[in-house]
């Protein structure tokens, strides 16, 4: 075929036959260098933690994405379309004007008003030296009772938003704790300080965007509330023994209480894994 | 000048005696496989029985040597190949097949109309000692390659280094002559050069009595067959009839 | 605790309900023994000749050719579903798109896989990279297959990582998203490469003018086999495609994909079966008239043989072409899935028994006024070796029906379940 190949020679069939043949062959291995040169790109430049965050979200349950502002009972149905992040939505504000509507439950959970929740169950808390303290929800606490084992961060570590923050072994699963806030660690705790991770957030605390993805006041009820409906009917697999029998009030540890249970499923849809 | 070697075969003087097989065999370095069957042995020349398909008085016998027939228009198997290993000499119109090039895809099997072509359905053997017999300066082909009549190419090759060094540009005739028109006792096979109108066999195949196989098919065989009998010229007519009937000899 | 032992619960994709691990084995292990079966019948045949089929100097080709042929007919609906959505935009088939890519990687590269045992010399498969005979339908093939099994491929790593296991990888996920993107691309090239390829393997028979049964007249360099292939193909690609979706969710009892894809496939299969009958008639009438004649071939001496007279001509075209076709469009059987289903079902055996009679029939005639009629009957290794792809497509389905997310783009289906 080629020239110095033996009885080679040149016809127009050859030149129209392998023009088209090395340019589709071009095609196609330009396409996976490019598909290469992409990925490394994002990984460069910060963006695949995003990327990954973005795949896993869109493969969440719709019930599972609900705007906020459904929540608060601003809007009668809304699924989010920003991956939770409403610093970069720009319905945000047209919505956050609305008046809130709906009753609070009573979910057996204490949640706070002076911390902000984040959809993976993780509670944040600024304090007044600018750094904010990260720590597991009480409906986290409840379905993991006591840790066996965790990995926390190293200090100085430098956290992005919905990334692992930290991870936590019980029955053999391992969980992975998505960051609710993006910064430097400062201070690890653990379970039994009751928080886990201390971070310097990258963005000022002053800075009215830096907290505003993060659920508050009205909205930690709503979401709490549908966490529990949703964690009841999974919980009420077959041969399962009755549940939250007491009116929807969670105990604690139920995964020591219900080893059986399809815990895959319920870690995943609590972590917001996918 | 170029030549276009071929062949005219007189059917009315074949008496099957099967010499020219053996012949090309022996030249070409033909594996002897007791294993194989008639529809899977190397027969690169192949004898075959005809018959008027008649009954008592009325049925006529013949002997017809089937090779590769190096047809000249739209070679089918050349047109086919993926890898160019069968190619049309131009100088001497004779198709080559190149084994050490071949895939084994046999698409040149199925695209020949005349059932010319062979595959190495096993790895070439010979009885223990016979070895020491086969030819030099002709290559074995491993197994699961294809191949077929290419007129003897090592003679012509012999016959051209031996003009080469006398000096001469042009081979003798008497040089080249294919084993199987050489071992033909009742020299049955012409051999000759098409292209050059004072070549006998280039007359002969002009002949009303010659003619080719499958000649509709418009592929243009360089291998021409003659014979008196009307019943035999019509073999160059496909489906002369579901009573023509042959045998492997 | 013990039951954790066996499980793989955690590669499943949440929330998707699928059977036991165990049963799942249970499933498997006779396909893995036919598998076994394939492997070895394989390595025979590779390792002793070709001397192990049954094929000889005459019928050349045999039952891999005609059943690479078909299998490679069928799995048609790879590129014309991904050309459809991506190209014509069609996104009401997105549902079908995974699967449809799937079920293409297993039928080229089982084909390819064949092809390979079928060469007497598979590592001079190169050859034809080096020395190609562009004259040759052959060499199309050979470069189209490959290039498009690769792209196959390339289509295939991104259902692969999005695995629930794999797809905690971040490369991997960041990869898959970036291969996502580009995927359209890939599309486009291979529409190109399967249109020239099937009808390449059509002009594989079609420009043998040595065999006058197979021979045809054409457009420029292409035999009108050409073209007929390309039809016959994205004709039946759809309906195989509805069929295979429409076993695994009669083997896994859900509901897959919306009735709709299966009425929007089942009415592009039916037009296009349509027009492929028409322009079959029309070839075989213009073939018996002029091209076989011409060649010295009166036609009716190709159906003198039995079994392959003319009811299998009738077949092909009437029973196994119109008919599929007019069920497939008319609206009250089109409405119906059995019918639906019963029509696709012919659709693919017509299509069957066009690469059948082209391949294999072919051959079987004779050429030579004294030549006899052949048969020709696999051996075991021949059979044996093909059952090994069809059980290497299975199992290859099945693992990526139970660990990649076939069918997710609906929704519906982890939606379900992670409520129920």
């Amino acid at each position: 075929m080629f020239p110095g190949v033996d009885g080679f020679h040149w016809t127009a069939g050859h030149i129209i036959f392998l023009s088209l043949f090395f340019a589709v062959l071009l095609t196609i291995v330009a396409t996976t260098i490019s598909a290469l040169l992409r990925t490394a790109h994002d990984f460069h430049s910060h963006h695949a933690i995003d990327l990954c965050w973005h795949a896993d979200f869109d493969d969440l349950p719709v019930a599972d994405r609900r705007c906020r502002h459904e929540l608060a009972g601003r809007l009668i149905s809304r699924t989010c379309d920003n991956a939770f992040d409403c610093r970069h939505c720009e319905k945000y504000s047209e919505f956050a004007v609305l008046p809130a509507r709906g009753v609070a439950h009573d979910l057996g959970l204490n949640y706070s008003d002076d911390r902000l929740y984040h959809r993976g169950h993780t509670w944040v808390h600024p304090e007044e030296d600018g750094t904010v303290t990260i720590g597991l929800d009480e409906f986290a606490d409840h379905l993991l009772g006591s840790p066996d084992s965790y990995t926390l961060p190293e200090i100085g570590d430098e956290l992005d938003l919905n990334q692992t923050a930290w991870r936590i072994k019980r029955n053999r699963k391992e969980i992975s704790v998505r960051a609710p806030l993006e910064g430097t660690v400062v201070a690890v705790g653990g379970p039994k300080q009751g928080w886990y991770v201390k971070l310097r957030p990258r963005l000022d605390l002053r800075d009215p965007k830096a907290l505003r993805h993060l659920l508050r006041g009205p909205e930690v009820n709503r979401w709490l509330s549908h966490e529990i409906e949703r964690l009841q009917l999974q919980l009420r697999a077959p041969g399962a023994a009755p549940t939250l029998a007491d009116g929807g009030m969670l105990q604690p540890d139920l995964m020591g209480a219900m080893p059986q249970a399809d815990w895959d499923t319920v870690l995943a849809d609590t972590f917001l894994e996918a | 000048m170029s030549a276009r070697y071929g062949m005219v075969i007189d059917l009315d003087r074949c008496t099957g005696c099967g010499a020219c097989m053996l012949a090309c065999a022996a030249e070409n370095n033909v594996p002897s496989l007791p294993q194989a069957s008639a529809r899977t042995g190397l027969t690169p020349m192949l004898v075959r029985k005809i018959s008027n398909g008649g009954e008592g008085s009325e049925r006529r016998e013949a002997f017809i040597p089937i090779l590769c027939m190096h047809c000249e228009h739209e070679t089918p198997c050349v047109h086919v190949c993926p890898q160019q290993a069968v190619e049309v000499d131009k100088a001497t119109g004779i198709v080559m097949q190149m084994p050490q090039r071949c895939l084994g895809c046999r698409y040149c099997m199925t695209a020949c109309p005349y059932h010319a072509r062979y595959f190495n359905w096993w790895d070439p053997a010979w009885p223990k000692g016979m070895e020491k017999s086969l030819n030099p300066g002709v290559a074995v082909r491993m197994r699961g390659v294809v191949e077929k009549c290419n007129l003897c190419h090592a003679r012509l090759h012999a016959a051209k280094e031996k003009a080469a060094a006398a000096g001469k540009r042009e081979i003798d005739p008497a040089d080249y002559i294919p084993a199987c028109v050489e071992a033909c006792p009742t020299a049955a096979i012409h051999f000759g050069n098409l292209a050059d109108p004072r070549d006998p066999v280039s007359q002969q195949s002009h002949s009303p009595d010659a003619f080719r196989l499958l000649e509709h098919l418009d592929t243009q065989p360089k291998v021409y067959y003659k014979s008196k009998e009307p019943w035999v010229r019509a073999l160059s007519e496909p489906n002369s009839g579901p009573s023509m009937e042959a045998k492997h000899v | 605790m013990s039951s954790a032992v066996l499980t793989d619960s955690r590669w499943i994709a949440r929330g998707a309900d699928r059977s036991s691990f165990s049963r799942f084995l249970t499933w498997l292990a006779p396909w893995l023994a036919l598998l076994a079966l394939g492997v070895y019948a394989a390595f025979v045949c590779l390792y002793h000749g070709l001397n192990q089929t049954n094929m000889d100097n005459r019928f050349a080709f045999g039952l891999w050719i005609f059943l690479d042929l078909g299998i490679i007919a069928l799995g048609a609906g790879a590129f014309f579903t991904g050309f459809l959505v991506y190209i014509l935009k069609r996104a009401e088939l997105q549902p079908i798109l995974n699967t449809a890519v799937v079920m293409g990687f297993i039928c080229y590269s089982g084909a390819v896989a064949i092809l390979m045992i079928d060469v007497g010399q598979p590592l001079r498969a190169w050859f034809t990279f080096w020395h190609p005979n562009t004259h040759s339908m052959l060499t199309e093939v050979t470069f189209c297959i490959s290039c498009y099994l690769l792209v196959l491929c390339l289509e295939y790593i991104p259902i692969l990582l999005r695995n629930r296991q794999l797809r905690r990888l971040p490369s991997f996920l960041v990869f898959e998203h970036q291969l996502h993107k580009l995927v359209p691309v890939l599309a486009g090239i291979g529409t190109f490469l399967s249109f020239f390829h099937q009808g390449s393997l059509g002009g594989l028979y079609g420009v043998l003018r040595g065999r006058p049964f197979a021979f045809r007249h054409g457009f420029f360099i292409w035999p009108s086999t050409f073209f007929l292939f390309i039809l016959s193909a994205i004709a039946t690609g759809p309906s195989f495609l509805m069929l295979v979706t429409a076993s695994v969710e009669k083997v896994t009892g859900k509901e897959l994909v919306p009735q709709d894809v299966f009425r929007r496939l089942g009415f592009i299969s039916g037009l296009l079966l349509a027009i492929y009958v028409a322009a079959k008639s029309i070839d075989t009438l213009i073939w018996l008239n002029f091209t076989s004649p011409a060649e010295g071939f009166a036609p009716w001496t190709y159906y003198i043989h039995k079994p392959f007279g003319t009811p299998v001509l009738f077949a092909e075209i009437v029973l196994f072409g119109l008919l599929p076709a007019f069920l497939l469009l008319y609206r009250k059987s089109a409405a119906h899935r059995g019918w639906l289903l019963g029509a696709a079902t012919l659709a693919c055996i017509g299509v069957l028994i066009n690469r059948f009679v082209l391949t294999v029939q072919t051959l079987a005639l004779p050429t030579l006024p004294f030549d006899d009629f052949l048969t020709y009957t696999p051996s075991w290794q021949e059979v044996a070796s093909f059952g090994g792809v069809i059980a290497y497509g299975v199992i290859v389905y099945s693992l990526s029906y139970r660990y990649l997310p076939l069918f997710s783009q609906t929704k519906g289906e982890s939606e379900h379940v992670s409520r129920g």
